[in-house]
């Protein structure tokens, strides 16, 4: 090769060594530009740029470092970069809703986020550094951030009880409560009670084989073409308990063959009276005297009836017992007589009370329920079915067991199998990977999962046994809270020491107060030491509050106090004997330590102190705006005309002083009285008398005299 | 020649550039109403839902369980209080009346009750019953619902913000 070409050659090569070379450069230049450019390198830069916009840039930033920021707590499994980018979750001064994320601070919450991070209430991933990466479930990372409209699901994921700031969580558990989840499923903290449907042992004698199928088909539950749930076509809000399962024709006639078989012989029906029968079945009065006892009674405090009002239907009443617009098409006159008489008999965990109802009763109200409650077009559409063949019998049978019909409905002498429905409780943590989400196009998440799942069991499942439920938003999203927050055990022991346990509430009275207690059901409506229904006063300290002699005359005739209610204690018929009971017990053991009604002696209240308390009542304090005494004020308290023979002193004071020490969930608000304003104000209370209108002598003393016109 | 070689070499740097590059997946973007706290319907169109923030979804509980009983028409209860009162008090979303009211007088009339602030009586004091950041989010509540809607008073700039 000659030299001169040597030289071009090496030219040439120089060129392109040159040229590789700056290729090179440039392509090492690649990775710290992108390095530069990471989205929390930017976010960092972003915050420093806002920062100095703002008035308090020194204190934004004084502990700003160019890093990835980190919470780190490893007893609680916390590796949370989210402060990376959010960083002014802890600047008060950025909590303004116009300042832009990822800066703006954390809302006030009982909880420092410093000592908890990020991803203990909000899920997504700690570790991740990319925007979708930490908010969205990918391939690798599987926990998506969970939607701020759930996120009263984090707070009970260690909160077992029911905290006051999370009222959807607490709906929410309350309806897996409610329409029984916990029959089929497996739920922390939701406990099987003694009862979830009615013990079927004898529903041949209650209701006829037709009625079986009909409301196996469709069980009342009917939702108009708004979405609204109705009941035997009337709006309501609430859910019927038995939800509608998909059964077939043959399903359904086997079923019913089965249950109508179900009678046993130690269940009689009990016979009235032939004379209050005699003396009465022809009264042209009878159907309307029975609505009058009705009435009387406040059945609708529990049982709801269709009221049509300027021309819209609508169920008034209550909803612990089973609306009853129909029941006279559903069921025996001979199965109910029993049933009033003595609910318990039937089933024994019932929440109905035993009244203290005497034959005329029973007859005048049976008659009233089964003629005017009706509905002749009740059973159209149900197909003659007949007498029961043995065949059916046995599908039925067999049906019961595998519909799960028996995780709920008990039938003496049958087996159910425990656990029918997939455990829950730690469904509130799957990840997408571990849900089955068949053939449909939802979302692969875990809420879409749940929502979808309790919306349209079928659309995730064809397979699937869980019946149909029609929800409203609201407590669809209540009940989804419920269950996103059932993540199951905690997963280290640094968490499982921060879970807050449910109280154990338990009210084991014994003695002659327990037998009266257990038969007029109590507990169905008020509270005591926690364990109860809420639809009536919590009657812990009713010992403390109540004077004795105001208990019995209410027990015997119970008076609304409050304006607004509609639901009302029933007249149970008490006897002069139950009723001292019930009040002895009251006053010797329901105290609050801090008002014993022994500590006060009422003569300590002057005339005088009564003026000054009048004039502090009506004019200071004005407490008029909320409670009513002689006909004027307002509605929110209970009225106070009969304060002075309804409470103890001792009550009154401790009330004025801090009316949430003795209820915390009262919304009387605190007040900053003095201690004589407190004497004043409990003195001119006490004044206040007024006697309880006779009413029920009344309507006793006029079905007498129609007795006796009858039997005339 | 020449040309030739320096397209070629700034194409492979293009390639190399090009390949370096990533996209990243968007970030999420919110709707308003998915990523509310809660939500309440605006009192006088029920077809418009407010979406809350978390401070005003804390005061709308707060509101749902004190404040209701005389600051709306229908109660949980059924029929309002709001009637037996003289004065009559301000529903909750009456902007009119309640938007020329700063933050800070609210949350002494709440805190402290009418009478210390020479209104009514019969507005009771909350102080001892209600922690000021549970007042505060109550009024975050009243102006997310007021109508016509809360416009923030706009801040005097301090005279050491940076310009």
């Amino acid at each position: 090769m000659p030299a001169e070409e040597m030289g071009k050659l090496t030219n040439r090569m120089r060129l392109v060594f040159a040229v590789s070379s700056l290729v090179f450069l440039a392509v090492l230049a690649i990775s710290p530009i992108k390095d530069f450019r990471r989205e929390w390198k930017q976010n960092k830069r972003s915050y420093l740029r806002f920062a100095q916009t703002r008035p308090d840039t020194k204190k934004l930033l004084a502990d700003y470092r160019a890093e990835i920021d980190q919470i780190w707590l490893p007893g609680m499994n916390v590796v949370d970069r989210c402060t990376t980018c959010h960083q002014g979750i802890t600047q008060a001064s950025l909590a303004d809703p116009v300042v832009p994320q990822p800066f703006r601070a954390h809302p006030p919450i009982p909880h420092n986020v410093r000592d908890w991070g990020c991803t203990i209430c909000h899920r997504g991933q700690g570790p991740a550094t990319e925007v979708a990466e930490a908010h969205e479930s990918t391939l690798a990372w599987e926990q998506p951030i969970l939607p701020a409209r759930f996120i009263q699901a984090s707070c009970g994921t260690c909160h077992y009880e029911n905290l006051r700031q999370t009222p959807q969580l607490t709906r929410g558990r309350e309806l897996l409560a409610e329409l029984n989840c916990q029959g089929c499923h497996r739920l922390p903290g939701v406990e099987r009670p003694a009862m979830l449907g009615p013990d079927l042992t004898n529903v041949g004698t209650k209701v006829s084989r037709e009625w079986i199928y009909k409301w196996l088909k469709e069980p009342r539950t009917i939702t108009d073409k708004d979405g609204n749930v109705t009941v035997n076509g009337y709006e309501t809000e609430e859910e019927p308990r038995m939800p509608k399962f998909r059964l077939t024709e043959t399903e359904l006639r086997g079923l019913s063959a089965y249950l109508s078989s179900q009678k046993t012989k130690s269940f009689v029906l009990y016979k009235l009276d032939a004379h209050v029968v005699a003396a009465w079945s022809k009264n042209p009065e009878l159907a309307s005297q029975g609505e009058l006892r009705f009435r009387q009674m406040f059945c609708s405090t529990c049982h709801s009836l269709a009221v049509t009002r300027a021309g819209e239907t609508k169920l008034i009443g209550g909803d612990i017992g089973p609306e009853l617009t129909k029941v006279g098409s559903k069921v025996n006159p001979d199965w109910l007589v029993t049933w009033l008489r003595d609910p318990q008999g039937y089933l024994p965990h019932t929440k109905m009370p035993r009244y203290g109802w005497s034959d005329e009763d029973l007859y005048k109200v049976t008659q009233y329920i089964t003629t005017k409650l009706t509905d002749s077009d009740l059973l159209t559409g149900v197909p003659q079915l007949g007498q029961p063949t043995e065949a059916e019998i046995q599908l039925g049978h067999r049906l019961f067991l595998e519909k799960g019909c028996a995780s709920c409905h008990s039938i003496e002498g049958l087996n159910p199998q425990k656990d029918f429905g997939p455990d829950l409780s730690a469904i509130g943590g799957k990840n997408a990977s571990e849900l089955e989400f068949g053939a449909s196009t939802i979302p692969h998440n875990l809420v879409s999962y749940i929502q979808a799942k309790l919306q349209d069991p079928a659309s995730v499942n064809t397979a699937a046994r869980m019946p149909q439920y029609n929800w409203n938003q609201a407590d669809l999203d209540a009940i989804t809270t419920a269950l996103l927050s059932m993540k199951g055990a905690p997963p280290t022991s640094a968490l499982q020491n921060l879970v807050v346990p449910r109280k154990e509430v338990a009210f084991h009275p014994t003695g002659a107060f327990a037998e009266v207690y257990e038969r007029y059901k109590c507990f169905t409506c008020h509270k005591f030491n926690g364990y109860g229904g809420d639809l009536a006063p919590d009657l812990t300290y009713e010992g403390s509050r109540a004077q004795r002699q105001w208990i019995v005359d209410f027990l015997k005739n119970p008076q609304t106090l409050r304006p607004t209610l509609i639901l009302r204690m029933p007249q149970f018929n008490m006897s002069d004997k139950d009723a001292a009971t019930l009040a002895d017990y009251m006053t010797l053991v329901l105290q609050h330590p801090d008002a014993s009604p022994g500590a006060i002696d009422a003569k300590e209240f002057t005339p005088a102190m009564a003026v000054l308390g009048k004039q502090l009542y009506e004019v200071k304090y004005q407490c008029q705006s909320c409670h009513t005494i002689g006909g004027t004020g307002g509605y929110v308290g209970p009225n106070l005309n009969n304060a002075g023979g309804w409470l103890t002193p001792a009550w009154i004071e401790a009330w004025l002083r801090n009316p949430q020490a003795l209820v915390p969930e009262t919304i009387e608000p605190r007040r900053n009285f003095t201690e004589a304003e407190v004497k004043a104000l409990t003195a001119y209370l006490m004044t206040l008398r007024q006697s309880i209108k006779p009413q029920k002598t009344a309507s006793v003393a006029g079905s007498r005299v129609a007795t006796q016109g009858a039997s005339r | 020649m020449k040309l030739r070689l320096w397209i070629r070499a700034l194409f492979l740097i293009a390639i190399a550039a090009i390949s370096g590059c990533r996209k990243y997946a968007e970030a999420p973007k919110p709707d308003p109403l998915l990523s509310a706290y809660d939500t309440e319907p605006d009192w006088t169109d029920a077809q418009k839902i407010i979406p809350l923030s978390y401070q005003q979804s804390q005061g709308k509980r707060i509101f749902y369980q004190q404040c209701v009983w005389c600051h709306a028409d229908a109660t949980p209860a059924g029929p309002s209080n709001r009637s037996n009162l003289t004065p009559v008090p301000p529903l909750l979303n009456d902007g009119a009346t309640l938007n020329a009211e700063s933050d800070e007088f609210m949350q002494n009339i709440i805190t402290l009750g009418g009478s210390a602030l020479g209104k009514s009586a019969m507005m009771p004091p909350y102080g001892k019953m209600l922690s000021s950041e549970e007042i505060r989010s109550v009024i975050a509540f009243a102006r997310a619902v007021g109508q016509p809607p809360y416009q923030p008073p706009v801040r005097p700039a301090s005279q050491y913000s940076a310009k």
